[in-house]
């Protein structure tokens, strides 16, 4: 066992009905790296995270997460053992405040989830958790908010929140500036790499996104998906180089950038 | 909804309603404990009948608080919550007419077997079918509690449908002796029902229930098994259903399958709706509100030019319009409403800074 292989899958398909999404991956993740997962839209990149976390269960193969066969764990099981994931299409709690959206996150893996006689709120450690989280993502004057009166950047950086609150080891990035506007990029990026120099190489990042220069600019390596198969995977300088990706995909990808963001 | 201390206005209610047989007896001028005859009481006067009214909003408000439990905080739809609430009352109805215990080990066993049961029959219809989603897992838990409802309306040990009487119960128990007593009593279980429901809420637990009713699928995303939670829920809602149903069986003295009735939960769903979904006051105003409609229009006789309409044969009718116009006017229930409107106030008079769209929250 590789022990700095935090997550593999092998052979690991997921059919709906005649559609196969995933087709036969077979990827190994490196811990403490950011690895990048690119390809035009319906390639499966959403459906290979669903089988990451639990969410659906894939029609064949395994997934080894340190060492350990978690393909028939469900979602909140891995949750607890380090797999966070943040979502492409919003998916917050919509009618509780910002602050109490991360607070739940940072209660999540504590002992008190079974505390049923003392208010949540005295339990302040993880408010502070969450404030700290907050000011990182940069939402803490909002945080007495109800989720849904966010304007839509506010709520993705909740989406990115939340999922840093519980302090995840493997973290799954589903498209994080997917609809969020230009500027505000250049600020997630600057949050993915303080992170990532603050948990010195502890935290490994998976990362979906359709956005180009961030891709290339960030990732340690990146594994291009096309209808459902890797088409091929390196190091940013190897994909750009790559021929068959140039001529199969990048070059659509580029020309096709704006249906790319909107998804 | 986030006070660590009990609002002043809770004690204030609190006060009233311990002072309220008094109150009722000195305005009208009769006794708070009925008439003596002999070595007996006869429950006649004002008071004694208020007290009657008071005792039935209290359990309903308890059975309505326990489905807004499940419903409310934690968004699970049952209708199988007359079963906790049936059953609780069989157990100690049978305890206390078929068997050879004492009055007082009867009762004590009855309150402890009910509750017990309830519990149990909440962990076993959880974890039977929580995994069904929805629509489905209602229809299941109404599907089990009929079966309930029919067995018991069948059973020739409790007199099917007839059910049967409790004639064995304590004098300082009995609400046709001792109603003050039991008024107290029922007054006591309520506060203590409220209190911990409101406490359980505003718990971690509480906050987990709330997160699965909002977004299940991210709650489970962030660590949390909603299964476990669920079962938490509807346990604990069915114990507190079931004490309603013992407190009624008392009241009442009697047993019958009507307990095991749809009614039982059709009115907590109606009552937690009207009040406010998801809010502590809105079930018990929910119960208030439709009991005293009930007690105030059910003996009526209305005439509109040549027809007379005796309210009680519409009553259903009338409580379904009386429904629908609630619904309307008061979208998210009465409390949900005013909550809502409330911060909408104090959000427009004082939008937190930074916030770049502070007022569209759209509830
Ligand atoms: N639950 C489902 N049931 C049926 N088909 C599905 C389901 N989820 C995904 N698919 C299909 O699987 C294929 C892959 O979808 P997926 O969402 O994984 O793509 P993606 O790479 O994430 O695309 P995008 O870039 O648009 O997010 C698509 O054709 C999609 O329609
Ligand atoms: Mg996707």
């Amino acid at each position: 066992m590789n022990a700095s292989i935090i997550l593999e899958t092998h052979h690991l398909s997921k059919q709906f009905g005649g559609l196969v999404a995933v087709n036969d991956i077979s990827l190994h993740f490196e811990r403490g790296a950011l690895h990048s997962i690119i390809g035009p839209n319906g390639a499966g990149k959403t459906t290979f995270f669903n089988l990451l976390t639990g969410k659906y269960r894939p029609t064949s193969g395994t997934v080894i997460y340190k060492g350990e066969d978690i393909t028939r764990q469900p979602v909140f099981q891995r949750a607890r053992r380090g797999i966070g994931r943040s979502f492409q299409i919003t998916n917050i709690f919509p009618n509780l405040t910002v602050l109490e959206n991360v607070r739940l996150s940072a209660q999540a893996l504590s002992s008190i989830n079974f505390r049923f006689f003392r208010t949540a709120l005295s339990y302040d450690q993880y408010i502070r958790r969450a404030y700290e989280i907050l000011e990182l993502v940069g939402l803490n004057d909002s945080a007495l908010l109800p989720a849904n009166a966010l304007p839509h950047g506010g709520k993705r950086k909740l989406e990115l929140a939340i999922l840093l609150a519980a302090d995840p080891e493997l973290l799954l990035l589903d498209e994080p500036t997917a609809g969020m506007a230009s500027e505000q990029v250049p600020e997630l990026i600057q949050t993915i790499n303080a992170l990532r120099q603050a948990s010195q190489g502890a935290k490994t990042i998976i990362m979906v996104e359709h956005n180009m220069n961030v891709v290339m600019n960030i990732s340690d390596r990146i594994t291009v998906m096309h209808l459902g198969s890797v088409l091929a995977e390196g190091t940013p300088a190897e994909i750009a180089a790559n021929k068959t990706v140039q001529s199969v995909y990048l070059g659509e990808l580029y020309g096709d950038y704006g249906r790319g963001q909107s998804a | 909804m986030k006070e660590r201390a009990i609002p002043w206005v809770f004690l204030l209610i609190l006060v009233s309603l311990i002072a309220f047989p008094f109150i009722v007896a000195l305005l009208t001028g009769s006794s708070p404990l009925g008439v003596a005859r002999g070595d007996r009481m006869i429950m006649r006067g004002e008071s004694v009948r208020w007290q009657a009214v008071l005792i039935e909003i209290f359990l309903l408000g308890i059975l309505a608080m326990s489905y807004n439990l499940i419903f409310g905080f934690t968004g699970v739809i049952s209708f199988g919550h007359a079963l906790f609430f049936g059953m609780g009352g069989y157990t100690i109805g049978l305890l206390l007419e078929f068997t050879d215990l004492d009055t007082t080990s009867a009762l004590i066993f009855g309150l402890i077997g009910g509750l017990a049961l309830a519990a149990l029959l909440g962990l076993i219809i959880g974890l039977v079918s929580l995994r069904l989603q929805g629509v489905y897992f209602a229809i299941f838990t109404l599907a089990v509690a009929e079966m309930f409802f029919i067995f018991f309306g069948r059973l020739q040990l409790t007199r099917a449908e007839d059910g049967f009487a409790i004639t064995d119960l304590p004098v300082w128990l009995d609400p046709t002796q001792s109603r003050l007593t039991f008024y107290y009593i029922v007054l006591a279980v309520f506060v203590l029902t409220f209190v911990f429901i409101r406490r359980l809420v505003n718990s971690p637990t509480g906050a987990v229930f709330k997160a699965i009713r909002e977004n299940e699928d991210r709650a489970s995303a962030i660590g949390y098994n909603p299964l476990t939670y669920k079962l938490i829920a509807i346990t604990i809602g069915g114990v507190f259903a079931a004490l309603a149903g013992i407190l009624q069986v008392i009241l009442n003295k009697k047993v019958g399958p009507e307990l095991l009735s749809v009614t039982y939960t059709v009115d907590p769903l109606l009552m937690t709706i009207i009040g406010g979904i998801g809010t502590f006051t809105g079930p018990v105003i929910g119960a208030s509100g439709l009991h005293l409609l009930d007690t105030a229009l059910r003996e009526q006789i209305v005439t509109i030019g040549s027809t007379t309409i005796r309210v009680a044969d519409s009553w259903s009718l009338l409580l379904g319009l009386i429904f629908i116009a609630v619904v309307l006017i008061f979208p998210q229930g009465i409390v949900g409403t005013w909550m809502r409107w409330r911060a909408r106030r104090v959000r427009l008079s004082s939008p937190p800074k930074g916030a770049e769209n502070p007022v569209q929250a759209d509830h």
